[in-house]
């Protein structure tokens, strides 16, 4: 296989539109694209395995193909690998029984050695193996028990099982999160292409030629970089599974919420998956301007920790703030909505609080896949605000008498720097977890995680994104911060929605924005370059 | 379909109450029958007699066994997918046995929600659950005892099933040191 290929074009909202015939039908397409998505965007679903918009197309599952009328006739071609020119003509399925039989044939041939393992198997229900057999394969089984499905791979992990058959590679350690069953891996070298090509580090690689291919590491060496659960999602069979996620949920059982990840300013869109009123996974959520399809595997696996450790609700009867300045720290994990609950605060004590917000956690650069490398979720959003840097609070510690940390760590991120605060004698700590300033605070209040509130974040491109609650809060008593703050300042919201109409007049770049308008990608926000 | 003629009645019948006593004699034959020759009544004085079940009855579940011991299941989640009471609990983890990736860890399922469809036993793809075990009064003190756990759903003999081949292939069955030899294979 060449080390070469070439990312496909998608179509955007620009594209030009051509004339293209299908199955005899004239449709208008996008012109600068490949054929499979030009299909897609008019409706027509193309079955592939080896094919992924992300990454570079390498043509080798031949799962798409289609029909096109060329000058030697009609010949079949990949869709994925074929770019649309004006006029061309195209037969699928629906009219080409040629077409049919040749995914059908290519769909057995996937099949050959594919153990039926479904039941067992972590990916059953998300499966593109299962998915393509149901849309162009449901082929009888040609295979006798004594002779079919065989394991051709890598020698070191053959066996013979119980019936005589052989087996191999069912669970082998190709990494500190990832187990690969080589028996399930089809050779559609998404794995290897998303490692060469997008996380730059080519750790994994295809081995041996034909039947006996398989996908291996360097000798000695194992899979193991910031993205390498990315391969588990790009791979369209059971092959690599997450081990934190392995034999934990069947998929069919989790439901979805659609969340942005707040531990890093780009704002990855995800998918929480959870259950039985906990996640069980965290999935990329595809953007193609903020993620595309990438998570990284902080991001990913921070999930695990959303539970542990987490402050109680408190009964508050009344409020009454003591004499003297007032610092109010917006931490990087805080939404628009308990933005303007501070400022909404900030007003109604007046010109005796200031606002700050930031971290004191190193900020690192980009990395160009699903990371902005800053740890501050809401920067963006804190500088729409009008907020100060929280450095700017260390410096004046002196000045102030009160200190308010919403989801805002100081002590725990770093101690040597947020030393000067410890001098402010009344420290209260809004926070999710019982972390190290709710330890040194005055007051502790437990509040809900940014995994179980409504809100929205404005990303590092500028971007406003929603939040959306997942119902996982381990206690129903919690409130969010925004509702805290704002009963704190005696008007407290009823709703998210309540609290965003605040932020729109707070911040003149939201004017007319509403949660119904901003879509579930993400709005680019008019100026005010963050 | 099949016509019935009635037949007129008669005088003698239509007299009524020679009718009358021929059905009071009925009556007493059987009351006779009951106190003289109890073995012949067609009836079973439950609960000292107990009705004789076929294996095809749909009864308390089991959990067929694997050779070395361990149950068959796979935590594949198909039966309670098809439960339509939702009354079975799965969940999954990690096979020591290299040849067998997924084991179950917990199997409940609970008879008092259970309807005794079968869809469960149909639905497994390992002919691990079946519900012949001929079981069908369930009598416990507390809710809790009547929700069945993997330890209770595995404890059969296999003495209990002398006609049924894969029963006899775990431990304590006839052909279980065949199945073993079979099940023992080399490993590479």
């Amino acid at each position: 296989m060449s080390n070469f290929y070439n990312m496909p074009k998608l179509p955007t909202e620009s594209s030009p539109k051509v004339e293209i015939f299908v199955d005899d039908k004239a449709v208008m397409v996008p012109g600068d694209t490949n054929l499979l998505e030009a299909l897609k965007a008019v409706g027509i679903e193309t079955p592939h395995v080896c094919y992924h918009p992300y990454l570079p197309v390498s043509g080798n599952c031949r799962q798409c193909l289609v029909e096109q009328e060329g000058p030697r006739g009609r010949m079949l071609v990949i869709s994925c690998y074929t770019p649309v020119t004006p006029g061309m003509k195209i037969y699928t399925p629906a009219s080409s029984a040629r077409v049919k039989n040749a995914r059908k044939a290519t769909q057995e041939f996937m099949l050959v050695n594919h153990p039926l393992d479904c039941p067992i198997c972590d990916k059953a229900g998300e499966c593109t193996l299962q998915e393509n057999y149901m849309e162009c394969g449901q082929n009888e089984s040609r295979l006798r028990p004594e002779y079919g499905k065989n394991y051709h791979g890598n020698p070191a992990h053959q066996f013979v099982d119980a019936k005589g058959q052989v087996r191999g590679g069912k669970h082998v350690d190709i990494g500190p999160r990832i187990l690969l069953d080589e028996e399930r891996c089809v050779q559609c070298d998404r794995c290897v292409r998303f490692m060469r090509s997008i996380a730059g580090s080519e750790q994994l690689q295809l081995a041996g030629r034909a039947d006996h291919t398989y996908i291996t590491t360097f000798p000695g060496e194992k899979l193991d970089h910031e993205y390498d659960l990315c391969v588990t999602d790009v791979c369209p069979t059971g092959a690599m599974t997450a081990k934190y996620f392995r034999f934990q949920k069947r998929v069919w059982l989790l439901s979805h919420t659609p969340t942005v990840s707040m531990d890093d300013s780009l704002g990855a869109n995800i998918w929480l998956d959870h259950a039985d009123g906990r996640i069980y996974r965290v999935m990329p959520r595809c953007n193609p301007e903020v993620n595309r399809s990438w998570l990284s595997n902080t991001s990913r696996l921070a999930f695990q920790e959303f539970d542990k450790n987490r402050l109680p609700s408190m009964d508050i009867e009344s409020y009454t703030f003591s004499e003297g300045k007032v610092a109010l720290v917006a931490g990087g994990s805080c939404t628009m909505e308990d933005l303007a609950a501070m400022k909404l605060l900030k007003e109604t004590l007046g010109d005796r609080a200031e606002l700050f917000g930031g971290t004191l956690l190193k900020v690192n650069a980009p990395d160009g896949i699903a990371k902005s490398g800053d740890p501050c979720a809401n920067r963006a959003g804190m500088k729409l605000m009008g907020f100060a840097d929280v450095a700017d609070l260390v410096k004046r510690a002196s000045e102030f008498k009160t200190l308010v940390t919403v989801n805002a760590d100081l002590f725990g991120e770093d101690p040597a720097t947020a030393k000067p605060l410890e001098q402010i004698n009344s420290i209260i700590a809004l926070s999710a977890f019982d972390n190290a300033t709710a330890k040194k605070a005055t007051i502790a209040l437990g509040v809900k995680h940014w995994s179980e509130v409504q809100g929205t974040m404005v990303n590092s491109l500028n971007m406003v994104q929603k939040l959306n609650a997942c119902p996982v809060c381990p206690d129903g008593k919690l409130w969010a911060a925004y509702e805290i703050l704002s009963d704190m300042a005696g008007k407290k919201f009823a709703s998210a929605a309540d609290a965003f109409k605040k932020a729109t007049e707070y911040v003149p770049a939201f004017a007319g924005l509403s949660y119904d308008t901003i879509k579930s990608t993400g709005k680019l926000l008019e100026g005010g370059n963050a | 379909m099949r016509v019935i003629k009635q037949t007129p009645m008669n005088w003698i019948e239509r007299l009524y109450i020679f009718e009358c006593l021929r059905g009071l004699f009925t009556t007493l034959k059987h009351a006779a029958r009951g106190l003289f020759r109890y073995e012949t009544l067609p009836t079973i004085s439950y609960p000292e007699g107990q009705p004789e079940i076929r294996s095809t009855y749909r009864a308390k579940h089991r959990l067929m066994l694997r050779p070395d011991g361990t149950p068959r299941c796979v935590a594949c989640g198909m039966c309670a997918a098809a439960c339509p009471a939702h009354c079975i609990f799965i969940e999954a983890t990690q096979s020591d046995d290299p040849r067998i990736e997924k084991r179950v860890m917990r199997f409940d399922i609970d008879h008092l929600t259970c309807v005794f469809c079968g869809l469960c036993a149909e639905a497994c793809p390992v002919d691990a659950l079946r519900m012949d075990t001929k079981k069908i009064v369930f009598e416990h003190r507390t809710r809790d005892e009547f929700v069945a756990h993997l330890n209770d759903l595995i404890d059969w003999d296999p003495k209990d099933y002398p006609e049924d081949a894969q029963s006899q292939m775990a431990p304590g069955g006839t052909k279980n040191a065949e199945a073993l030899k079979v099940w023992g294979m080399e490993v590479k």
